[in-house]
Order: C-alpha cells, then sequence, then structure tokens
C-alpha cells in the first residue's frame, strides 16, 4: 500500500538556496540498506558552510541515514 | 596616519560654537575609528548626564574604511548616552552622509548642546552652519529628506529624524534615503531633545589613503569575488529574509511576544512569500549586494522589509500578512522609530491586553489597532503613552508579573530570535554592548550546527571571538560585515584593505586587541553610569527560563538559570571581568585603559 511505502522512505528537505543547488526543496527517498547522505544526494555541497540535522540531531555528510529519518540540510547562514 | 582625515568636527548646539580638532594617532591606533572612536569620545566625555538634557552628546563616527571603493563601506556608527537604556547606545547607518563626511575631511561629528529652536545642521567640506528646521520640523523622515534634498541638491548625505525623534520616544532612529534607519537605543530622541532635526552633509575633497592604486584594484577583485559566490543569486532574491524560514524550522522565530519559536502562518511571511510580492530592492551606498527588499504593501505603497521587521512586526505580534507588515514597517520608518523595539513593544501590549493589565484591547494581529498604536506612541497618547518608553519602562507602569515578558536586557527590546533552545544566543543577547540585539555575536547558526543544548567553554569562546569581529573590528573599520557573514566574502580582505588605506595593516592580535578592549572601555561606561549595576544586567527575561515552548519539535524546552549563570562567569572569567561584570584593574591596565581605573575605583 502507498502509505505503507511511504512510511519506509527517508525525507530530505533542504532550505534556503540549498534547494536550488539540490534543485528541489524537499524529496522522499526509498533506501534499501542505511546509506551516507554523501552517497545518496550526488550533488555537491559547501559542506562547510551547511548544517544537516537528522531527526533533530545534528549530523553531517558521512552520517547513514535510514528509511524513515528526516533530514534537514541548511546553510550556515548569519542572521544579519 | 593615512586612511584618516584625522579631524573631529565639534558643534555646539546651545551657543553655535564649533570646532575642528585633530584626532590623536594613539586614538586611531588604540581605537581604530567608528564604535572605538565614539566608545572612547562618550567615556571621555558624556559622564552622570541624563541622556535626554543638554548634557549629553551625539557622535556620528565613521573608520579609516568608510566611504572607500570596496564592498559595502557606506556605513557610520551613531552613538550617544541612551534615553532607552541609561548606559551606552549606538547603531550603525547605511548613508551618503558617512560617504560625505568623510569626503569633507572629518572623520567624525559631534554634537553637543542643545538648540532653542528647530535647527539642523549643514555641512559643505569647510563651511559647518546650523539652520532653521521649523519649516521640515513635525514632517515625516522621507518628506523632511525630500525637503533638504530640494533646498541643497542630491548630491548630498542626509541624516534626519521623524516625528517619533521630535516627540522624544526612547526608541526612535536615525533615518536615511528613505529607509535607511540606525541607532536602535534611541540616538533618534536624543537628536529630537536636542532639537536637532537633521545633518546634510557635501563633501567634495578626496579621503586620504595610502595606496589608491592598491585599494582600488583589491575593491575591484572584492566586488568581483561577492558576485561569484554560490548563494549571491539566492542573497539577491531574498536578503536576510531567507532567515524567516530557517529561524522557524529551528524554533527560534519570535511567536507571540517570544511564548514561541515556530509561526503556523510562518509560509505566509518566509522569503518566498516576499520574492512574490517583490517589485525591487534598495540599500547603502557602495554595495553591490543591497539588501532591502521592496514590496507594495497593503495601501500599496512601497516599504522595505528585511528579516528583523517581518519577525518582530509579523510573527510576534501574529501578524500573518507580509503587506500588511509592509504597512507597519513604513510607517515606523516614516516616523522614525525602531521596528524592533516596535514589534516588541506592540506584542508586549498584546499580552497586557490578554492578561487584562490594560483597559485598553488590543489583539494579537489586530492591524488596524497596530497602526492605531504606532501614532498613539508616536503622540504619546492612550496605549502610546504606556508604552512610548519601551518595554521596561511599560512593565513598571502596568505591573502583574509583566516584567517576566517584558523582552529586553538592559532595557533595549529583544531582536527576532527566541532564546528558549538556544543558551549560547542569550548569553550573546545578555552579553551585547548596547543591551539585546544580534549584531555583535549572532551564534545561532554555529549553536544549531553543534551542540545546541549545551552551555559549553566552547559557546562562550566563539561568542567572544564574534564579539571581537563583528562588534569590534567591523564596527570600527567601519563597513558592512553582511558581504562576510551573509556571501562568505573572504576576511583575509580587511587587513589588505586596512594597510592600502592606512600604510597600517592589522594582525590576528591586534583585531582580539581592539575588540577586547572596545568592549571593556564600553563595560566600564556600563558599570560608571548605572546606579545600580550587578551582574543580573546580562541575564535575559524570566520568560525563557521559566516559561517552555509550547509548541514545535522543541516543545517543552526552556534555558537552565543556574547553567546560563554559569555561562556567563566562564564569559567574565575569559574578559577579565569580576563576578558582577565588572572589568578588573589589570585587565583595563593590559588594555592601555590605564585612566579608566582610577575612576571605576573611586565608583566601586
Ligand atoms: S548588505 Fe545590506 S546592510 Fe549591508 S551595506 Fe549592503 S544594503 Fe546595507
Amino acid at each position: 500500500m502507498l502509505s505503507q511505502s511511504l512510511g519506509k522512505m527517508a525525507e530530505f528537505r533542504f532550505l534556503g538556496y540549498l534547494g536550488e543547488i539540490f534543485g528541489k526543496k524537499r524529496v522522499r527517498i526509498s533506501l534499501e540498506s542505511p546509506m551516507k547522505l554523501r552517497d545518496i544526494l550526488e550533488v555537491e555541497f559547501p559542506e562547510d558552510r551547511s548544517i544537516v540535522l537528522i531527526n533533530q540531531r545534528v549530523g553531517n555528510f558521512d552520517s547513514l541515514i535510514r528509511n524513515e529519518d528526516k533530514v534537514v540540510i541548511m546553510p550556515m547562514i548569519s542572521g544579519g | 596616519m593615512k586612511g584618516y582625515a584625522g579631524k573631529i568636527l565639534r558643534v555646539n548646539l546651545s551657543d553655535g560654537r564649533m570646532s575642528k580638532e585633530e584626532i590623536p594617532e594613539e586614538m586611531m591606533r588604540k581605537f581604530l575609528g567608528g564604535r572605538g572612536f565614539a566608545a572612547k569620545i562618550l567615556w571621555d566625555e558624556v559622564s552622570g548626564v541624563d541622556p535626554l538634557s543638554e548634557g549629553n552628546k551625539i557622535v556620528f563616527s565613521t573608520g579609516p574604511l568608510t566611504g572607500l571603493p570596496i564592498p559595502s563601506s557606506g556605513k557610520m556608527v551613531i552613538a550617544s548616552k541612551s534615553p532607552l537604556t541609561g548606559g551606552y547606545g549606538d547603531g550603525n547607518i547605511g548613508s551618503m552622509a558617512a560617504v560625505h563626511l568623510r569626503r569633507a575631511g572629518y572623520d567624525v561629528l559631534i554634537v553637543e548642546g542643545k538648540s532653542e529652536r528647530p535647527c539642523y545642521i549643514a555641512i559643505q567640506d569647510e563651511k559647518v552652519e546650523i539652520l532653521d528646521a521649523r519649516d521640515i520640523w513635525g514632517k515625516m523622515s522621507f518628506e523632511a529628506q525630500d525637503s533638504l534634498e530640494a533646498k541643497h541638491g542630491k548630491n548630498v548625505g542626509v541624516l534626519v529624524i521623524g516625528p517619533g525623534g521630535e516627540n522624544i520616544v526612547r526608541f526612535a532612529t536615525v533615518m536615511s534615503q528613505r529607509g535607511r534607519a540606525g541607532g536602535r537605543p534611541g540616538m533618534g530622541a536624543v537628536m529630537g531633545s536636542k532639537n536637532l532635526k537633521a545633518i546634510v552633509v557635501r563633501g567634495t575633497g578626496e579621503i586620504p589613503v595610502f595606496d589608491v592604486e592598491r585599494l582600488r584594484e583589491m575593491g575591484k577583485e572584492g566586488y568581483g569575488e561577492i558576485k561569484g559566490k554560490e548563494n549571491y543569486d539566492f542573497w539577491i532574491r531574498q536578503g536576510t529574509m531567507q532567515v524567516f524560514e530557517w529561524a522557524n524550522e529551528n524554533n527560534c522565530l519570535p511567536t507571540s511576544n517570544f511564548r514561541e519559536g515556530t509561526f503556523r502562518f510562518s509560509k505566509r511571511l518566509d522569503g518566498y512569500a516576499l520574492e512574490r510580492l517583490k517589485v525591487g530592492r534598495k540599500g547603502c551606498p557602495l554595495c553591490n549586494m543591497q539588501c532591502g527588499n521592496i514590496i507594495k504593501d497593503a495601501e500599496n505603497m512601497n516599504a522595505e522589509l528585511d528579516y528583523e521587521n517581518v519577525g518582530m512586526l509579523g510573527s510576534n505580534i501574529g501578524m500573518d500578512d507580509l503587506r500588511k507588515v509592509g504597512v507597519l514597517n513604513r510607517m515606523a520608518d516614516e516616523y522614525g522609530l525602531d521596528t524592533i523595539s516596535l514589534g516588541s513593544c506592540l506584542g508586549f501590549l498584546m499580552e497586557a491586553s490578554e492578561k487584562k493589565l490594560i483597559e485598553a484591547r488590543i489583539e494579537w494581529g489586530d492591524f488596524d489597532a497596530c497602526q492605531k498604536a504606532i501614532e498613539d506612541i508616536v503622540k504619546r497618547r492612550g496605549l502610546g503613552e504606556i508604552i512610548f518608553e519601551g518595554v521596561r519602562k511599560a512593565s513598571e507602569r502596568v505591573g502583574g508579573d509583566s516584567q517576566d515578558w517584558a523582552m529586553h536586557v538592559k532595557g533595549l527590546e529583544i531582536s527576532a530570535y527566541d532564546c528558549h533552545a538556544c543558551p549560547g544566543m542569550a548569553l550573546s543577547y545578555g552579553t551585547s554592548p548596547i543591551g539585546a540585539h544580534h549584531k555583535d555575536a549572532w551564534v545561532i547558526s554555529w549553536e544549531v550546527s553543534t551542540d545546541r543544548f549545551s552551555y559549553s567553554k566552547e559557546k562562550v569562546e566563539k561568542i567572544i571571538e564574534l564579539q571581537r569581529l563583528r562588534g569590534g573590528l567591523f564596527e570600527s573599520m567601519t563597513t558592512c560585515r553582511l558581504p562576510w557573514i551573509e556571501v562568505d566574502f573572504g576576511l583575509h580582505w580587511y587587513p589588505k584593505y586596512l594597510e592600502a588605506a592606512r600604510g597600517v595593516g592589522i594582525s590576528q592580535e591586534e583585531i582580539s586587541e581592539l575588540g577586547d578592549r572596545i568592549y571593556t572601555l564600553i563595560r566600564s561606561y556600563w558599570v560608571r553610569e548605572s546606579r545600580s549595576w550587578s551582574r543580573k544586567m546580562d541575564y535575559p527575561p524570566s520568560r525563557w527560563f521559566e516559561e517552555p515552548l509550547n509548541q514545535g519539535d522543541l516543545k517543552g524546552y526552556k534555558l537552565d538559570r543556574a547553567r546560563y549563570d554559569g555561562m556567563l562567569s566562564r564569559y567574565y572569567e575569559i574578559r577579565g571581568w569580576d563576578e558582577d561584570g565588572a572589568p578588573q584593574k589589570e585587565t583595563l591596565e593590559g588594555l592601555g585603559l590605564g585612566d579608566v581605573v582610577s575612576v571605576l575605583g573611586e565608583n566601586g
């Protein structure tokens, strides 16, 4: 069923200009096994100016992502 | 030393005296310019006076990089003893007045005394006049700017106050170029108290520079680097408004007078909502990443928006329509009121109304009531009478438990970041040298990217590092920090720019020492001027310690008072201040502030 398969996906969201780099602001991906964030995204991000939150906890581009994880990638902005 | 005009222009409005004074080379070396100069001048000259009295002075101060052909250098610092906080107050403003003042041959203008009648100061190179301002007194800041340009020509720099400053609303700012604003802690009210409506300046000379060719070349390269940055295009589209989505996501968007960190209707106010309404952009002189977003507001007029004012006049007061936020912001600009403090004051009134601490009704998000309240503030009647001196004073008036949720530090209203779950940012507000403002150490991003909920020593050190750079170096050079912090323009450029301008660069150690010297001098000023200084002056409001977030992913979070106190003690330790946050003798002497010792010693 659709709802079940959706439940098994990892969700990725991109804030600010990182959404432009990725080409979308949000995507859901089904992972057969845990994978490094870097290998899932296949796009180069300015890593030293990005913040990765996985289920509200700080991660990085080498963190392993599993289905059902919620990942937010946001710029290291400076707020004026 | 090159890079400076080397002169202070002093104008006394009481007796019309004017003088031009040399700036000693030692002052340039020790304080660099801008905020550094202003802090030194106020320490030396403004002591024990009522901020709204004739004895207060207002300082317009540039730095050795101001007005040069390098990125975002059209900035100056306006400083005075603050009528909002009672301590050191300053703010920077982007204005052609900064550029013209330097071209006219002055680094600093000090205005003292008080004029009997409304007046303005007109500076054209050597010629300085105090002119009658009766025909523009009472005019909105935009209209007054137009009148002054009609009289003096468009090729001038203008600093002007609106009716807010004239009527001495304590959070009145100084305005320029129909939308630039500066001096949150009531610098506009100080001008108003002196019957000084405006300063008009035109300079036709050259700013003396050590190596013009090299500076021009490096300036060009710098502008090019900024344009080539990965996030430049996005910055041009949204400017600081990109923070809105970010702050909401991270539960630090001020909502309902800082009760919450997320807003239900955030999508109606965020950077993407802005993009749909945007009709243009404006900003400060010499900047190629101008960040003022112009929209057509709900009255079909041009209004300028950035993150701070949308946070404070939007989510913080339950206003969910960007075009209405635009109207409130335009009103603030025209009246010459600080948008951050205004948003906090309106939020305070709404909460006081909800809790029935005041008779008048003003509901969350009530646009008409907000417009009326703004007019009342400027006229100091009705609700305005309660709030025109800011939330600290208002909480003394309305009583109840309102001191717990009067959202300020040292009397200055907190800018647009909720800190229930950001201890580092709370300390940054607590130790900001003008009261709660984000300018000096915006540590939230770093905080979220590391160990957000910790009260670690690393956080304290990071705050001090940022204060040295943002609050010391940038405020004193004086250029805008946004190229560096927002689009990652290389920090390494600035020592090179200083070297080309002055013939003398600046080392890492010197940057740290400069920041520490300025911070310690400003702190000394607070201690000297406050009747009852204590470490409590560095505490954020009780709301963040006592009332947890009720909504969002971080529901239940609040700050821990004892751990905050621990961080504050660590901060004092690193700064060489005592347990009450007052600078220690050895620290003062080590920073070349020996003259401060005797004064603080006497008082202490
Ligand atoms: S980035 Fe914005 S605040 Fe800075 S100089 Fe440019 S317009 Fe002014």
